[in-house]
């Protein structure tokens, strides 16, 4: 397994992240701004600025096809970013909220993207053409808490949600005249916008930090502040799900997930590390980190002389340093994405987190 | 309206879609309710147990049916059943007897449980000790504490503290953040 790819941008928690199609160009959330950084030999170079919130940016996504960037922040608005010739054009979205935005994904189809809120609903933006101006539908029932992560499913119609109510929803985001009718599916057949097809809650009810559903679509998961992964696996529309598999693991909770395949999650969080869970609809366990323990170079063990020994002993009471973790990332992951895929199988995910770092892992 | 506080005001009181006006209860997991007499007849049931020499199973039957839907009283009457199991099980037996529940199924839930009440246990010695060592004179500091309940209550809190310790070794800190986060008291 190749050793983890790391970069450590700078000393300021990146709140989220997004990587564009040819991998080039990586955008991260930092304090009020998004930075937007160039791959060049293997290292990443501050690039461009994208400056006009005025609160904390919350959420960054690069649409893969056109290259727009959506980022979101506390400052309850949205923005549009184009490429021009001239350089970033930002578009405000009217989101229409009264509590901050808390994160922002792009539908796979592009045309629109939900952005989750703490005023207890998602706005859904798509962009009017006679008006030429993002303007956003709200999904308002039945959440009754602030919204903490937004999935699409592969249909760009069915929404996931995590809530700090405990819940997880799955959503119809169908908007008229930009959506095409989707195929039924296990979730649900008629999808008028904000049909709830589901409601999932686990025994602990903790709040949500991260929804995601599979590769096919067939299957929901979910993590929260219990430090559980839960997996709902849908039977038919308005029917029980036929199967709802909740971890409790031991380990701290976990911020992000990722499907790597149909039966394998990659999570991390308030460890610091990845871990890989694996299973299906009859249960799922924790396989293992994805960092290898003792591995050499992680720790800088450098030759000590003598000399510096006793003058650490003298000035800290012990020779190692052991202000630093043993994983790769110093603090939280707050996000983590698929980096590379290759036949319906991510291959390389990325992470960022409290630390400032950007890493890319294989699998 | 020059004399009304406006910053006083309770806002949300005022709007309808607010969270002041909904029923918190139907966000957490429903809980059945428990009457105290059934708590306390288990109670009983667990004791014979003990006596019986059983402290892995009186301790699993406490855990597995922890009276989430109980009120005050009752929950107080599992919560003295629970510390009672704890005391009477040996230092040596702690870690085999977790991991026997560990492994049965179920066994994160009844662990995730058994915290639930080492926390509680700890906070009620902690309250019982401080009240009775309060002294009449606000000195600031006390260098001598009343020895009877203070005695009682560090015994009863290092039994606590070993327990603690065993678990995380077993359970992890992702059993800590549970306790934490869950709805259902006990």
């Amino acid at each position: 397994m190749a050793p983890p790819d790391v970069h450590h941008l700078f000393h300021h928690p990146i709140a989220d992240h997004s990587f564009s199609a040819d991998r080039q160009t990586l955008a991260v959330a930092r304090d009020n701004v998004v930075d937007l950084f160039q791959r060049s030999d293997n290292k990443y170079t501050l690039q461009d600025e994208l400056t006009g919130h005025d609160k904390t940016v919350t959420g960054v996504d690069i649409a893969p096809n056109s290259g727009k960037i959506v980022t979101c922040s506390q400052d309850r608005n949205a923005y549009v970013w184009e490429p021009t010739p001239e350089g970033w054009k930002p578009t405000l979205v009217l989101l229409r909220i009264n509590r901050a935005a808390t994160c922002v994904r792009w539908a796979p189809s592009e045309t629109k993207f939900a952005v989750g809120s703490g005023a207890r609903l998602i706005p859904v933006c798509y962009f009017e053409e006679e008006d030429n101006w993002w303007v956003s539908k709200h999904i308002k029932k039945p959440i009754r808490s602030t919204i903490t992560a937004v999935a699409w499913h592969p249909n760009s119609v069915l929404l996931a949600a995590g809530s700090t109510d405990g819940h997880a929803r799955v959503l119809s985001a169908f908007v008229k005249g930009v959506d095409a009718r989707p195929e039924p599916s296990a979730w649900g057949e008629r999808l008028p916008f904000n049909t709830v097809c589901g409601e999932f809650l686990n025994n602990t009810a903790g709040w949500i930090h991260s929804v995601a559903f599979s590769p096919s679509g067939n299957a929901l998961a979910f993590a929260a502040h219990d430090s559980t992964l839960t997996v709902v696996y849908p039977s038919a529309p308005e029917e029980p799900p036929s199967a709802v598999v909740s971890l409790s693991t031991q380990v701290l909770p976990f911020m992000s997930l990722v499907w790597s395949t149909e039966s394998e999650i990659i999570a991390a969080g308030y460890n610091c590390e990845a871990y890989r869970l694996q299973g299906d609809e009859n249960g799922w366990q924790l396989a293992g980190s994805l960092e290898s323990k003792g591995r050499p170079g992680v720790q800088d063990s450098r030759e000590e002389s003598a000399l510096n020994m006793f003058k650490q002993m003298d000035l800290k009471g012990s020779t190692k340093d052991d202000t630093k973790l043993k994983t790769v990332h110093q603090n939280t992951i707050s996000t983590i994405r698929s980096f590379e895929e290759s036949d319906g199988q991510v291959t390389k995910i990325s992470s960022t987190g409290v630390d400032g770092r950007v890493v890319i892992w294989t699998l | 309206m020059a004399n009304v506080n406006w910053r006083t005001i309770n806002v949300d009181a005022l709007d309808p879609d607010s969270p002041a006006n909904f029923d918190l209860s139907s966000l957490a997991p429903s809980v059945a309710p428990v009457s105290t007499a059934d708590v306390q007849s288990l109670a009983g049931q667990i004791r014979q147990l003990l006596r019986g020499g059983d402290n892995a199973g009186a301790l699993q039957g406490a855990l597995e049916n922890p009276p989430y839907g109980a009120d005050a009283q009752g929950k107080d009457v599992h919560l003295a059943t629970v510390i009672e199991i704890l005391q009477s099980i040996r230092q040596a037996d702690m870690s085999p007897i977790l991991s026997q529940i560990y492994s049965s199924p179920g066994g994160t839930e009844a662990l995730d449980v058994l915290m639930k009440y080492i926390y509680k246990g700890m906070a009620q010695t902690n309250a019982a000790s401080s009240t009775r060592n309060i002294t009449p004179q606000a000195t600031g500091f006390s260098q001598v504490h009343a020895r009877g309940g203070g005695e009682g209550g560090s015994q009863a809190m290092s039994v606590l503290l070993s327990w603690h310790e065993k678990l995380v070794e077993i359970a992890g800190p992702g059993s800590i953040v549970r306790v934490m986060s869950d709805r259902r008291t006990v």
